[in-house]
């Protein structure tokens, strides 16, 4: 079973939170505001350092590496505020993606040696796939100030996807988006689950998380309170007491 | 020279730049926490207290009337650098305002260069040769004029900002600008202000030191970011930018009369280099 | 919606204005032009230092300044030919770059601006006090000329056309990277470093690796520089050139990358201007005389025109205005 787990303790915004992720699978994980969802993403990828903990990739125990090292060893994301990349049209921000698997350096490109130039080739065959697998390619030269919100999310996606990642982490996908819109995500979703990628959802939307999912982690002032399937999440009291904040008998 | 007298001459004259440096970052942070825009031109204004109160000696106007119109035009010249440069950016960002603090700096000093040439000015010390001698050492009058100014600087603006309504007003906005604005303060007059408050302080400085240090077109730049050094050190406030002024100042001193003179400069430069990488290092682990 | 590719218009002109100009001028145009060349390196490099890469470093003429010293020392010591101090000179600035880049370019905006200006000030400082290794503040005299394979250059003509050699090779690099895989990730950690760590880029290498390379180029043009004027004094390489140099990405504006070219050749012919014009009404002309025009220019279009010169070019010409980026087709 390839999968993650992660243990971490010690961050103040994250603490001591467990589970595995099974391969090609849909997990997500949900929680009130300030639960801590969003941190535990960041240091997942390596945005942030662990205080303490493990987190496995394929049985290689990675927490604590950069960001751009995680990249390199299969970790794709988005990030809850896009953080697409202004200056840079949309099909120029997928082919950063393909930087984890492209290899020209300063001097190849500058001089632009065929190697570069072929490379180049390819990263823009791959980047404009990433872009139909989500819909977008007739924006590949749009710049990210003429996309609505929508949009932007799916640009933000096939960037990751250009990484061609082992594992998809979403943070906050459906965040904003109207109701087709998140119609449009969920048919993606779906659509990438059956190419293999293993898909880690942080969510919100109550409705989106619990027809997607398999199994949902579900996070509450850092901790972790419920884990199971959406059936048994859904029942779990505790879980309703963290969102509604009172007994339900 | 005994070696102990000679340490305390060299701490005497350390403390003297000292002084001047903590005034000088005084009125860099004035401006920077009120604006967040770091005023290049603050050097400049401590050269044109000088320059200007040497100038006007020369033509002719007595010495205490030089100093009076040379502090108003300085600060004059600090109220139509905000109205006329900084007021009007229409995208402003932090680059911006010091790109624009920059050119201006260099404007004035070519405008000194020419009215004046290039050669070093002085003016005659307030009270005349005398000195203190302290443990073996000279204490000059004009010196303890410098510190003089000091202390009533660090505690006259002490007073204001913390018992005086305008004070405690220009503190609030210094902390939340938006918050100040909802209040009914009027940031861009308290903006005015500040420039004007950094452009009488450093003409004043750069009167009393003139005695002491010369003055000439180029003296503003060097002092001036000896200053910047002083608030960053400092944390940007009142007590730490003394303190770290000092501290430079003296540390100036000792590698002056130990090591070289002509190397001083570079001394202070590195200390602001080291301390900002330091700095950064030290909040990296802490994140 | 393609933009309208004014790269190899613009290349076009630039090559047929490099070859026409000498056969219509004499040699004080030929010289002015030499020395936009040799500006415009610097300035393009720094234009992709702080535009592109978002990375403020005020110390750029210091690498300039470093390459001209050391090939001047080395030359005028006698013992190595000309085009090897160049290099020399490239190497010892590449290794400064990296040992002080490493520590500095954690720094952010403000406080990195501060650091690299206090660099210009300390190296500054320093080569006018190391009077007995760099001729002080008198400066550096009778440095040979440039000579290679045999070849010495002479006259203004010759280092025009290695000028604009340096230039447009120096531009042409440029270019290419800018427009590639590692122009992007550049691009990217300057508008978010966020994102780009995570999308594999390491941003503190990339970052040292566009100042190193950039500090380089300005090397090689200090080398240039030197061996036209043969001599060299540390008042060329502090704050007047770095507000020349700011004075020329602010014309340029931040969007193209031949921005800083065109901003060199306006503040070049513009000081020559003044000096004809002014020259006479004016006591003395020195650098911090032209300072003032120059700062009242910043000044002024920085208030009033952001995208500098050429971004109201562009505009004027309803050219799109992204010519960066766009891969070769």
């Amino acid at each position: 079973m390839r999968g993650l787990s992660k243990r971490f303790g010690g961050i103040k915004a994250v603490e001591d939170v467990s589970f595995g992720i099974p391969e090609k699978g849909i997990i997500s994980m949900i929680g009130p505001n300030g639960a801590g969802k969003s941190t535990f993403i960041n240091v997942v990828s390596g945005v942030y350092t662990p205080d303490a903990g493990e987190v496995h990739l394929e049985g290689e125990d990675v927490a604590g590496l950069p960001a751009h090292a995680m990249a390199s060893k299969g970790l794709g994301r988005t990030f809850q505020l896009e953080e697409l990349f202004i200056s840079l049209t949309v099909l120029e921000n997928v082919l950063v993606g393909c930087h984890t698997g492209s290899s020209s350096g300063i001097l190849p490109c500058g001089f632009s040696f065929p190697s570069a130039r072929n490379e180049e080739r390819r990263l823009r065959d791959e980047s404009m796939k990433c872009l139909r697998e989500v819909g977008l390619e007739e924006r590949a030269y749009n710049t990210i100030s003429q996309l609505p919100l929508g949009e932007r999310k799916l640009v933000g996606i096939a960037r990751a996807l250009a990484m061609k990642p082992k594992l998809l982490m979403l943070d906050e996908p459906a965040g904003g988006l109207a109701a087709h819109e998140v119609e449009r995500l969920i048919q993606l979703i779906y659509a990438l689950r059956e190419q293999g990628l293993t898909l880690f959802i942080v969510e919100h939307n109550m409705p989106f998380v619990m027809s997607l999912s398999e199994r949902i982690v579900v996070l509450d002032e850092g901790k972790k309170i419920a884990e199971g399937t959406p059936e048994q999440v859904r029942s779990n009291e505790q879980v309703i007491k963290a969102y509604l904040g009172e007994e339900v008998a | 020279m005994s070696l102990f007298s000679q340490i305390v001459q060299y701490a005497i004259s350390g403390i003297t730049s000292g002084s001047i440096y903590a005034i000088i970052g005084i009125c860099w942070s004035v401006v920077y926490l009120i604006t967040k825009v770091l005023n290049f031109t603050t050097g400049e204004f401590v050269m044109l207290g000088g320059m200007l109160a040497w100038g006007l000696h020369a033509a002719g106007l007595g010495m205490f009337l030089a100093f009076l119109v040379a502090v108003a035009a300085t600060i004059c010249i600090g109220v139509l650098l905000e109205r006329t440069t900084i007021r009007p950016v229409r995208f402003p960002s932090e680059m911006t305002y010091m790109m624009i603090t920059i050119a201006a700096a260099s404007v004035i000093k070519g405008i000194i260069l020419l009215v004046w040439g290039s050669e070093t000015r002085t003016i005659e010390p307030f009270f005349g040769n005398k000195v203190i001698n302290i443990l073996g050492a000279t204490l000059t009058s004009q010196a303890l004029c410098v510190l003089v100014l000091v202390a009533v600087v660090t505690v006259g603006l002490s007073l204001f900002l913390s018992r005086t309504i305008f004070g405690k007003a220009l503190r609030a906005s210094a902390i939340n600008e938006t918050g100040a604005r909802l209040m009914g303060i009027d940031i861009s007059r308290f903006r005015l202000f500040c420039f004007a408050l950094a452009g009488g302080l450093g003409a004043i400085t750069g009167i009393v030191i003139t005695p002491i240090t010369f003055t000439g077109y180029n003296t503003g730049m060097l002092t001036g970011l000896k200053g910047l050094v002083a608030a960053i050190v400092g944390g940007w406030t009142i007590p730490g930018t003394v303190a770290a002024a000092l501290v430079l100042g003296l540390l100036e001193g000792f590698a002056a009369g130990f090591i070289s003179a002509g190397l001083k400069d570079v001394l202070a430069l590195l200390v602001m280099i080291i301390f900002l990488i330091s700095m950064e290092r030290w909040a990296y682990r802490r994140g | 919606m393609k933009a309208i590719s004014k790269t190899p218009i613009v290349w076009l002109f630039l090559i047929a204005a490099i070859i026409v100009i000498p056969l219509v001028s004499g040699s004080y145009v030929i010289g002015v032009m030499c020395f936009v060349a040799v500006l415009g390196a610097l300035g393009v490099g720094m234009g992709v230092l702080m535009e592109q890469a978002g990375i403020f470093s005020l110390a750029h003429p210091t690498w300039f300044g470093l390459g001209a010293y050391v090939s001047g020392i080395l030359a005028v010591q006698g013992e190595t030919p000309p085009w090897l101090g160049s290099i020399i000179g490239a190497v010892f600035v590449a290794i400064l770059s990296v040992l002080i880049g490493a520590p500095l370019l954690r720094l952010r905006g403000y406080y990195l601006a501060c650091a690299t200006f206090g660099l210009l000030l300390v190296v500054e400082i320093s080569l006018a006090q190391l009077g007995s290794l760099t001729g002080g503040h008198e400066g550096l005299m009778g440095i040979p000329p440039l000579s290679m394979f045999g070849f010495t250059f002479e006259t203004d003509l010759h280092y025009y056309y290695l000028a604009w050699g340096l230039c447009l090779a120096c531009l042409w690099f440029l270019h290419n990277l800018m427009g590639s895989r590692v122009g992007r990730a550049v691009k990217a950690f300057s508008d978010s470093e966020v994102a780009a760590g995570s999308m594999g880029i390491n941003v503190p290498a990339f970052k040292l690796k566009v100042f190193v390379l950039t500090a380089v180029m300005a090397s090689l043009a200090g080398s240039l520089y030197t061996f036209y004027l043969r001599f060299t004094q540390p008042g060329i390489f502090g704050f007047p050139l770095l507000v020349e140099l700011m004075t020329m990405l602010i014309i340029g504006g931040g969007r193209t990358l031949y921005g800083p070219l065109l901003g060199s050749f306006v503040v070049l012919w513009l000081r020559e201007f003044i000096h004809m014009y002014l020259g006479k009404l004016l006591p003395r002309m020195t650098a911090e005389v032209d300072a003032i025009f120059f700062g009242i220019l910043i000044i002024v279009i920085l208030i009033f025109m952001p995208g500098g010169l050429a971004g109201w070019v562009d505009r004027l010409l309803g050219f799109n205005r992204r010519v960066i980026g766009k891969a070769a087709d």
